[in-house]
């Protein structure tokens, strides 16, 4: 009953797509469109194969290890004082993007629907709430996210289904498009939606069977995946290109032009954005959750709930620093570019200790 | 009898004096007198207290001494006392030596089925107040004591707080006895046990630990053992007492055992393994571990055709998710975002509130509260009286309200739905919980709208999804998530297709249906009554007795 290793595969998979949908969700399409026009689709699919590719960087890596977090055998492979560093830069990466995407959640919500909240009220609930579960051990974490993936997948891709009957084939051709640098850079903006599938890190540990993290992860990204690439074809598909780079929040007018019969509810947006409140919730529960967990590793806390306790100032100011809604997407594009470099680059460093090494051992033996 | 008087003026004397002498471990000495006055001056002065002093076979000086309201003297007097003083009647002869006579007594005199003889004189005083009768006799060192306990009780009634539709019209009584023998006349099997032992230094209810053997999972029934043990106060007036001392988490608003006045209820769950306890005095029994999902489950739900208890269960989902939502919803909606109301009813709405001069949340506070009161007030009240005043209260003071323009008629609506709504919650603990957390909801509604009401759900739900039950998580099954649990959640699949017990309460024998039954499968569920079926002749009848249990 008290058996540690109690997150099954599925459980983990929902873990990380229930953290990859989150803010991001409203805008994207606009991404998209800019990057590649009515090949929107096709570029949000190539994100999604990139950050395929970046996650089984990091989880096969974390395979070798099913006993620790990343944090203790990275000492191990390269030394305590530069995995302190590295881990110290993850722990920053990790509270900026959690005020960052909470001032997103925040600029969203005052602007569209919660017009009479101050955005710091909004702000600081959405921070009190992950401040108060984030003192939970990793089981319960994992509940949370399996309890509301339900609700999240299957409200979007309700919405998403409502509005499928608007798309006009027409808007989506040509499908394809050569590689260039715009191609390119869309990509990668669409791969850092999937960043926080870092958060496997924390679970392998506490997996029944830690031999799965890849599966798990894989299950996820695809499925969110698909997600995304379904609201980019659902928004582009109904409004055309031209105009979905004209809307801030594309999948939320795509939302809001999706009738639900006559309707006893007058707009179909408002229960979108309700949902999306859980989901925006979910990813920055799962931020907030890493930073806290970094920085008791990394301070040598007594528990998780004082660094967490610690932490809510910090990224209170944080999300309240960028001076408007233009700002904070520059500052989440620059967020996403540090955290691909940090991403890709730090498992690939610890790949090439963990070969030396073993070479090492080899030849010793 | 002395007068109140004497009474008071030997009291104050005896406050005056030293305190009483501790409870000494001597043996009994064989002194009649001496040993006497040892034990009264340990039992003190009572009313009830009888001490008969008589010739034992008309030879001996003996004494008996026993409560009279513990007691039937009646019965006394017919199995003790006259085979006692009437002398031996069979047989056997009186022993020569004094040392033989209890032994002679318990094997040919009295007409008891329980008794112990005892040399220590400091168990004595405790057996006397369980409601046994003692023997003493002169120049033996020993004691009698038989149990001729017999307390009136109210008979087996229909329970109060959980009536049914369909099933079973017993309820628990106070007496542990009967309670137990309600159970035991349920569950005849020889794994099923009862293990009792008292509780509470003063009081000493017996309480009594309900398990079956083979089924209830070991770990589980050491886990409540370990935690009643833990008990100890002066007192358990109730199973309520046990409850709030072996929960998981007191601070939470939500209930985490399951109180029942149903034996069929508790066997139910003994069935299911878990385990259930009961107190002496007490017509509840309390059921650990208990789940979210059981709170809106009745026995209605088993005894009547699945696709009704189904849907009926459905229909209180939606009755709890009114009571606690509503209110909070329909204040966001008014003041935050009347957008969302399809435009014709929102002017019907503007117009129905034009006179009410508080802004919405306010309104709906002060209609919320208000009812509680009243549902509080009615709740104590003699049912002709009760019956009464709820309809004053409602009919007239609600249209009086709305006449006022105190209220919007559709306030009126909302909180009226809101109180049915948290009546059809069958368990009383969770539906005042549901209840009193719609307060704050309507109060995060009034300050952040819909986005406040989401994040009182988040915490809620969160709250719900960390709680645990004697280490089963709250929420079971939806999480940790087992697809073969959901058999039994919002939907109540048929019996025989519930072949396994739970899989969160981790059963040590995990089949419900013995393994020879046959799979159903839907193909034969949905077949014609009558049709032949294309299987052996064997499972056809396999099948057709199932459908016909």
């Amino acid at each position: 009953m008290n058996n540690l290793r109690q997150i099954t595969t599925l459980r983990a998979a929902a873990v990380i797509s229930s953290t990859i949908i989150g803010v991001g969700i409203l805008s994207f399409p606009r991404y998209m469109a800019l990057a590649g026009n009515s090949s929107a689709p096709f570029i949000a699919f190539s994100g999604v194969v990139l950050s395929f590719l970046s996650y089984w960087l990091l989880a096969s890596l974390c395979q070798r290890f099913p006993k620790e977090s990343l944090f203790v055998f990275s000492r191990r492979l390269i030394g305590r004082p530069l995995a302190t560093v590295f881990t110290a830069v993850i722990l920053i990466l990790f509270i900026t993007l959690t005020g960052i995407t909470t001032r997103q959640f925040g600029d969203v919500a005052t602007t569209v629907l919660y017009k009479k909240t101050p955005i710091e009220a909004t702000i600081f609930l959405m921070l009190l709430v992950s401040l108060l579960s984030s003192r939970r051990n990793v089981v319960k974490f994992s509940y949370i996210h399996f309890f509301y993936l339900p609700l999240i997948v299957g409200s979007i891709v309700l919405t998403i289904l409502i509005s499928l009957k608007s798309v006009d084939l027409l808007n989506l051709q040509p499908i394809l498009m050569s590689p260039t640098l715009e191609f390119w850079n869309g990509a990668r903006e669409a791969s850092y939606l999937f960043q926080s599938s870092f958060v496997i890190t924390l679970l392998i540990p506490f997996m029944e069977k830690p031999k799965h993290a890849f599966r798990a992860g894989a299950l996820a990204i695809i499925m969110s995946g698909a997600i995304y690439v379904l609201i980019v074809i659902a928004s582009v598909g109904m409004f055309g290109a031209e105009e979905t780079k004209l809307l801030i929040y594309p999948t939320l007018e795509m939302a809001r032009s999706a009738a639900f019969g006559e309707g006893f509810l007058e707009r179909l947006d408002a229960i979108f954005i309700i949902i999306w409140v859980i989901s925006v919730y979910t990813t920055v529960y799962t931020t907030y959750y890493i930073s806290a967990y970094l920085m008791q590793n990394l301070f040598a806390l007594r528990d998780q709930s004082m660094a967490a306790s610690m932490l809510l100032p910090l990224i209170f100011a944080l999300a309240m620093l960028p001076p408007n809604v233009f700002e904070a997407y520059k500052w989440i594009l620059h967020l996403g570019n540090a955290g691909m470099a940090l991403m890709v680059g730090y498992p690939l460093l610890l790949w090439i200790a963990y070969f030396i090494r073993r070479a090492g051992k080899e030849a010793s033996s | 009898m002395q007068a109140w008087k004497d009474k008071y003026t030997a009291y104050v004397h005896k406050q005056q004096q030293a305190s009483p002498p501790e409870p000494d471990k001597s043996p009994l000495t064989g002194n009649l007198q001496a040993d006497l006055q040892a034990l009264q001056a340990r039992l003190g002065d009572n009313g009830d207290l009888v001490v008969r002093d008589f010739q034992l076979f008309g030879a001996h000086q003996a004494v008996m001494l026993f409560f009279s309201s513990l007691v039937n003297t009646e019965q006394v007097r017919e199995h003790v006392l006259k085979p006692l003083m009437a002398g031996p009647t069979g047989h056997k002869e009186i022993p020569e030596h004094m040392a033989g006579m209890i032994h002679y007594i318990w094997s040919t005199a009295v007409q008891v089925t329980q008794g112990t003889t005892t040399t220590d004189i400091s168990v004595l005083p405790d057996a006397a107040v369980k409601g046994e009768l003692i023997l003493l006799i002169e120049g033996v060192p020993e004691a009698l004591v038989l149990d001729m306990r017999q307390i009136d009780m109210r008979g087996v009634e229909q329970p109060q707080t959980e009536q049914v539709i369909r099933g079973p019209r017993e309820g628990y009584v106070e007496k542990l006895e009967n309670n137990l023998s309600l159970l035991r006349y349920r569950l005849q099997s020889t794994d099923f046990r009862i293990e009792i032992s008292p509780i509470g230094t003063r009081t000493q209810s017996r309480v009594a630990l309900c398990y079956i053997e083979s089924i209830a999972d070991s770990g589980l029934v050491a886990e409540a053992m370990r935690r009643i043990s833990m008990i100890d106060t002066d007192g358990i007036l109730d199973a309520g007492y046990i409850e709030q001392f072996i929960e998981d988490q007191p601070l939470s608003p939500f209930p985490q055992v399951q109180c029942t006045e149903r034996p069929d209820k508790t066997v139910a769950a003994l069935l299911e393994g878990r385990v259930a306890m009961l107190v002496d005095g007490s017509p509840f029994a309390v059921i650990v571990p208990a789940l979210f999902n059981q709170f809106f489950q009745t026995v209605d739900d088993y005894t009547e055709r699945f696709i009704m208890g189904s849907l009926i269960r459905i229909i209180r989902l939606i009755a709890l998710s009114f009571s606690l939502f509503f209110p909070a919803l329909y204040v966001s909606v008014i003041s935050f975002n009347p957008e969302l109301m399809p435009t014709e009813f929102a002017v019907a709405i503007s117009g129905g509130r034009a006179g009410v001069p508080f802004p919405a949340v306010l309104e709906v506070l002060i209609m919320e509260v208000s009812m509680e009161v009243l549902r509080e007030a009615t709740i104590r009240l003699p049912q002709m009286i009760g019956g009464a005043l709820s309809i004053v209260g409602v009919l007239v003071i609600g249209q009086a309200a709305v006449g006022a323009g105190l209220a919007s008629p559709i306030t009126v609506v909302i909180v009226a739905l809101t109180t049915i709504g948290s009546f059809a919650t069958p368990a009383y603990n969770a539906a005042i919980a549901l209840r009193m957390l719609r307060f704050p909801l309507i109060i995060l509604a009034g300050m952040f709208g819909l986005y406040g009401v989401m994040i009182g759900t988040i915490l809620i739900l969160n709250h719900l999804l960390f709680l645990e039950s004697f280490g089963v998580p709250y929420m079971s099954p939806f999480i940790p998530g087992k697809w073969r649990d959901l058999k039994d959640t919002l939907v109540r699949v048929p019996l025989w297709w519930m072949r396994r017990r739970p899989s969160f309460l981790h059963a040590q024998n995990n089949d419900r249906l013995s393994r020879n039954v046959p799979a159903v499968h839907v193909d034969q569920i949905l077949r014609q009554e009558g049709e032949p079926s294309e299987q052996s002749p064997a499972d056809h009848n396999a099948a057709r007795s199932r459908r016909h249990q």
